[in-house]
């Protein structure tokens, strides 16, 4: 029987090309967007690693000033008097390079006889606690890497696992940006986003006096109201005697980095989904002209011995014969893309291969819900009225 | 062979109440060759559509070669139809996408018989009505005397012990309609086959055992 249906199907080629096409675009479109869905799933699935609830950022700018000394005492000041309010938990000073601003610094090297790759970050001893980041291994800085002989360094795991596994990280230096000695391995830090791939990272210490780090990140007490902003910019503007800083709240950002991700990609799905419609009402359509234009055949079938699941499996055959094929084939051109590395790093082979099959068992699924109902329709023709239309 | 009882078909719309037959009651032995006569919509196809297991009579009954016909829709009933009955048809109904040879294993496809047999099977069939250099064509490289040889192929590909004709030179010029009446006949008294013919053409009828005559649903003769 299933060679029968492939002699049918190979016989009718030309009527089957159009359906084929339709359904290899189909899965073509489908196993793309679905690709860079399952990357997006897979990288909204990561923890940030860094808290962002209850957390503001305050932008500074000390780089003009004239008297450094008093900026750097400016600075601690200012830090010291807001801790001392009690809707703060936390204060840390960072580098140029916060969350969600966009900004990076990476460097790579193989100074060490291995390579390293990396972004760089810049935090005070506070910024763990701030942050409230997760330490898997050693410590995070503190007042001793002041005047440490070496600059004391925090890799994340991935780094660490990227470069470091099975080496030995206790007192031993590396080169990455100048040597450093490296101190503590933290769980997970997505300062891109929650969407952004996890980039090897590396904290460097700089204490909070330094004026290269103008942003202030408070960690504020649960259920601190927005209201508190005035008074933390008063104090800031008091301390500082600066007019021109910003109070950025981190899950603000975070939501809206979010959302320039979930918007296309919930557009993106609604436009497929419109496809995949098209593509259902084309394949019902296409099934409902066949057995209208071949109910003599199904009345012939019917009267040389074959059964209503016999006339209703040859349909859904063809139709999932050519489907089949289309897939085949789409697979075959799927498959390139993770075999030649096509955006490594950005798209892991995970990524292709889940989409191809979902992608695929999607289409399967959608081909047999169009087909089996007209597919019925034709197992229940009556042979004799069929026979005689004819 | 074939014993229909007081056999009736009503076919019924919201509107109109239609008599196809009427009480017919019929008995066709083992080796006949009856044929079926009457005017346009006397019910001689739905008459032959009954015996060959296709269409259900509004009450009466069918046996065919010694079975008492129950579910016409059961797949059972399918395979009995497939293994005893041949079906011959005014239009042919080849299917075009197939080869000859294909359409002639059509019946056996559904009787599971293997790829290699069926191809046997076929070649024979097709050897005894003189086709046997048309194998790869398609029914549209043919002639309408050539199809209706195929549907004879086919009909006798599975042997079976009865074969329904549904006006098998209607639509074929008298040279053809002589060829296949004679291949038709040859069947019958080599093979032993019981044929059922319905016919419009009093010359073909008069070759056959036995004549029946159908008017309005009813059976005249």
């Amino acid at each position: 029987m299933i060679r029968h249906i492939f002699q049918l199907v190979w016989n009718k080629k030309r009527s089957n090309a159009l359906l084929f096409l339709e359904i290899f675009f189909a899965f073509a479109i489908l196993f793309l967007v679905l690709t860079w869905v399952t990357r997006n799933l897979r990288l909204f699935s990561t923890p940030l690693g860094f808290e962002t609830e209850n957390t503001w950022i305050v932008h500074l700018d000390f780089y003009d000033a004239e008297d450094t000394l008093a900026a750097s005492e400016t600075k601690v000041r200012l830090r010291e008097e807001l801790l001392a309010m009690p809707q703060i938990e936390a204060a840390s000073y960072g580098g140029d390079v916060s969350p969600f601003s966009g900004s990076t610094w990476s460097t790579n090297n193989d100074n060490n006889g291995f390579m390293i790759r990396t972004h760089l970050i810049f935090a005070d001893e506070h910024y763990k606690d701030a942050a409230k980041l997760k330490l898997v291994q050693g410590r995070w800085f503190d007042e001793t890497d002041r005047d440490a002989r070496y600059k004391p360094a925090v890799i994340s795991k991935k780094l660490f696992d990227e470069s470091f596994e099975g080496r030995n990280l206790q007192d031993s230096v590396y080169t990455i940006n100048g040597e450093n000695k490296i101190v503590g391995v933290v769980d997970h830090y997505k300062y891109h986003g929650d969407f952004s791939p996890e980039y090897n990272v590396t904290f460097f210490y700089k204490p909070s006096s330094a004026i290269d780090m103008p942003n202030l990140h408070l960690l504020l007490a649960p259920g601190t109201p927005a209201a508190f902003e005035e008074d933390v910019n008063r104090i800031v503007a008091d301390v500082t005697g600066m007019s021109d800083f910003t109070i950025e709240h981190l899950q603000k950002s975070r939501d809206l980095d979010a959302r320039s991700v979930w918007v296309p990609m919930v557009s993106m799905l609604s436009i497929c989904g419109f496809l995949v419609l098209n593509v259902a009402l084309g394949l019902f359509g296409v099934l409902w002209y066949n057995i209208s234009k071949r109910r003599a055949e199904v009345g012939l079938r019917r009267t040389l011995g074959a059964s209503r699941a016999e006339v209703s499996l040859q349909f859904v055959g063809e139709i999932m014969i050519v489907s089949l094929l289309a897939l085949l084939l789409g697979v075959v051109f799927a498959v390139q893309l993770p075999l030649m590395g096509v955006l490594e790093g950005e798209i892991e082979a995970y990524d292709y291969y889940v989409a191809m099959g979902v992608g695929a068992a999607f289409i399967i699924g959608l081909v047999l819900l169009c087909t089996l109902y007209p597919s019925q329709e034709a197992g229940r023709l009556q042979p004799a009225i069929v026979l005689h239309e004819e | 062979m074939i014993q229909l009882e007081n056999i009736t078909k009503v076919y019924q719309t919201k509107v109109i109440e239609t008599t196809a037959l009427d009480n017919i009651s019929l008995e066709v032995p083992e080796g006949e060759f009856l044929s079926i006569m009457g005017p346009s919509g006397c019910g001689k196809s739905t008459l032959l559509n009954i015996m060959g297991m296709i269409d259900e009579p509004t009450t009466g009954q069918v046996t065919v070669a010694g079975k008492l016909v129950g579910n016409y829709h059961s797949k059972a009933t399918a395979r009995f139809r497939n293994e005893q009955l041949g079906f011959i048809f005014q239009s042919f109904h080849l299917i075009n996408e197939l080869s000859v040879i294909d359409n002639v294993e059509l019946p056996l496809i559904y009787r599971k018989v293997s790829g290699k047999q069926r191809r046997q099977m076929a070649e024979a069939a097709l050897t005894q009505v003189g086709l046997s250099n048309r194998m790869k064509h398609f029914p549209s490289q043919l002639s309408g005397g050539q199809k209706q040889r195929v549907a004879i192929a086919r009909a006798i590909v599975g042997q079976p012990r009865i074969i329904l004709a549904d006006e098998p030179t209607g639509n074929l010029d008298s040279a053809m309609g002589n060829e296949i009446m004679d291949i038709l006949m040859r069947l019958n008294q080599e093979q032993g086959t019981t044929i059922v013919m319905v016919t419009h053409d009093e010359t073909m009828a008069r070759k056959t055992h036995r004549l029946v005559r159908l008017f309005d649903g009813q059976q005249v003769s």
